[in-house]
């Protein structure tokens, strides 16, 4: 394809050469006007001289007056002179052919006059005839090129405005037929451009426009596509560094929770080699008895790190959100009561199915709720929100407390393995695994906590036709309005 | 001669009972404390030649403690343990003066020849 700076260039030359030809065309109508125009000027000039000789000659034939003569030959002497110093005007506006024709019959007539003057013969009725014949052919002559030329600069206008309004709509439907071109393929080069970065913003990092055009918009294709590529290898960097940083913190947060009760068996096991000597019976069953707990608590954690580095297959189905949240209440019911909580729901009946494993979900919303519970150990108000976002074609489930919030230095560790607050019996787990899980259901989690007023975390999951996983429709009609 | 006092703050509370119980056969006096509120609070009414504190507690931690501790009694030698073997935090701590810095699992062995030689440098 040609570079459109190639196509404007072209595109500037036809217009330039269009307009040379237009201006030329005009240029010679004008010469041409200008030569009609000059020799009518002269012709009527001529035309006078004529009518002088006419005149005279029938003061001659009619009078015999033979000074009349000597008027003629003056008058055809200047006609001749004027013919002869103009001659290349009428040659151009007439042509030679006629420009002969006139000075011929000019000398006929010259010579019937000098005849007579010469009075080589006594002219009779016949010779009087010849010569005003002659006389009129003269004159008649020179009023038919004169007007021949009036008709013919009427004739040269009419053309000009013609072609002056022929090229005036030519040039016009070439400009508009170029740009047309132009703006059209730019128009759709910039329009697979927007395709293409928006695919990107979506997160598709895969160049799209697989033959980008030879043109200016095809490098630029180029540029994005290479651009595309490199973010989406920066992108998986950057979750690679991510994972790896997650790994860290939770090996870290691993040995930190493995360490303590080490040390605590180790510092037992050290004191009483040390003190043994000392000790009663009961003192050194103690110490064992102490070593036995911080062993089950050693136990207890591996079984935990176990459960949550094996997560089990998710068995996926089509679910009804409101559903799950009833199920998740009934299982947290006997909490509620003994925390003196009172529960509000807000479930919305507009909701689309989800696609989701029950038993996760459910597992999220229990570890959720039972913080939201101990967050409100004086008792207080949970409620629980679900919710259609139309524009996402997503549900939220909104879970809201009255309880004590978390600090803000917090918020943005409460993801984190093993960040707890709680005071003691907290693995610092729950919501990690629980964001873990929202992840894999491509979820999202946020939480906003001040103070005072509580805290609210609200979940979000694509409806199962968003990601093209509804096996019966019966909601999708529901939803389809 | 006047024994020497130390303090152990440690949120696990095996931690105090075994170091007391060993620190103790040496002829130390031992005071434990379960978190650095009271340990700080209980530091305004006595003096203490040795504070042994875990680094990671809830509230007041153990770079909280040594901070106050070089600010208010600087004669108080510190040493700092904890189960976070993480290097980073150690030259932190290192680098505010701390005597002695120990990985959980602690050798009470060398946490007692720390002690000693911490007290040593102080009666020179």
């Amino acid at each position: 394809m040609m570079k459109i700076e190639h196509k404007i260039y072209l595109s500037n030359i036809v217009h330039i050469l269009l307009l040379l030809l237009i201006g030329t065309i005009a240029m010679h109508n004008l010469n041409a006007l200008y030569t009609k125009f000059r020799f009518i000027t002269i012709a009527n000039e001529l035309n006078a001289g004529f009518l002088g000789i006419r005149l005279a000659e029938k003061n001659f034939l009619l009078y015999d007056d033979k000074t009349a003569l000597d008027e003629i030959s003056k008058e055809i002497r200047q006609t001749s002179t004027t013919l002869f110093e103009v001659r290349n005007d009428i040659i151009r506006a007439v042509g030679a052919v006629n420009y002969g024709k006139l000075t011929d019959l000019l000398n006929q007539y010259n010579q019937m006059v000098a005849k007579i003057r010469q009075r080589k013969f006594s002219p009779d009725g016949s010779f009087n005839n010849q010569l005003r014949a002659a006389g009129q052919e003269l004159k008649n002559f020179s009023n038919d090129i004169t007007e021949l030329e009036s008709t013919n600069i009427g004739r040269i206008i009419i053309r000009s405005k013609t072609i002056l309004h022929f090229s005036f709509w030519a040039v016009v439907l070439f400009a508009l037929f170029f740009s047309q071109l132009i703006v059209r393929n730019i128009g759709s080069s910039l329009r697979r451009i927007v395709n293409l970065t928006q695919s990107i913003s979506k997160g598709n990092y895969q160049p799209i426009d697989t033959k980008p055009s030879a043109d200016e918009m095809g490098a630029v294709v180029i540029a994005i596509n290479s651009m595309a590529t490199e973010l989406g290898k920066r992108e998986k960097e950057i979750i690679q560094s991510k994972r790896l940083a997650s790994i860290g913190v939770l090996v870290a947060g691993v040995a930190h929770e493995l360490n303590n009760p080490l040390n605590n068996i180790s510092m037992i096991a050290q004191t009483y080699e040390s003190v043994y000597e000392s000790l009663s019976r009961e003192e050194r069953i103690d110490f064992m008895n102490q070593i036995e707990e911080q062993t089950e608590r050693l136990r207890l954690i591996i079984k935990n790190l176990l459960d949550f580095s094996r997560p089990k297959e998710p068995h996926l189905s089509q679910a009804d959100p409101n559903h799950v949240i009833q199920k998740t209440l009934e299982l947290i019911s006997n909490m509620l009561d003994v925390s003196n909580i009172r529960t509000t729901l807000n479930l919305s009946d507009e909701l689309p199915d989800f696609y989701i494993d029950e038993h996760q979900i459910q597992q999220v919303l229990v570890n959720i709720t039972a913080n939201a519970i101990q967050a409100m150990s004086d008792g207080g108000r949970l409620t629980i929100s679900s919710r259609y976002l139309e524009k996402e074609d997503e549900v939220e489930f909104e879970i809201r407390d009255t309880g004590k919030g978390i600090p803000p230095d917090y918020l943005e560790h409460i993801f984190d393995p093993f960040f707890t607050t709680k005071e003691e019996g907290g693995t610092g787990l729950g919501l990690w695994v629980s964001y873990g899980i929202i992840k894999q259901h491509y979820g999202n989690i946020r939480v906003k906590s001040s103070g005072d007023a509580g805290t609210v975390f609200f979940i979000t999951f694509p409806s199962c036709n968003k990601i093209k996983r509804c096996t019966s429709n019966e909601k999708e009609l529901h939803n389809g309005h | 001669m006047k024994k020497n006092c130390i303090m152990v703050i440690d949120d696990e509370k095996i931690v105090g009972d075994m170091a007391r119980r060993s620190l103790e056969q040496e002829g130390y006096e031992v005071e434990t404390f379960l978190n650095g509120e009271s340990a700080l609070a209980r530091l305004e009414q006595k003096a203490f030649d040795v504070v042994i504190t875990d680094l990671k507690m809830k509230g007041i931690d153990g770079l909280e403690i040594l901070r106050t501790i070089k600010q208010l009694y600087p004669q108080t030698v510190v040493i700092m343990i904890t189960a976070f073997a993480n290097l980073d935090v150690a030259i932190e701590a290192l680098r505010d003066d701390v005597h002695d810095f120990f990985p959980k699992p602690v050798k009470i062995k060398d946490l007692k020849a720390s002690i000693q030689k911490a007290l040593n440098k102080h009666a020179d």
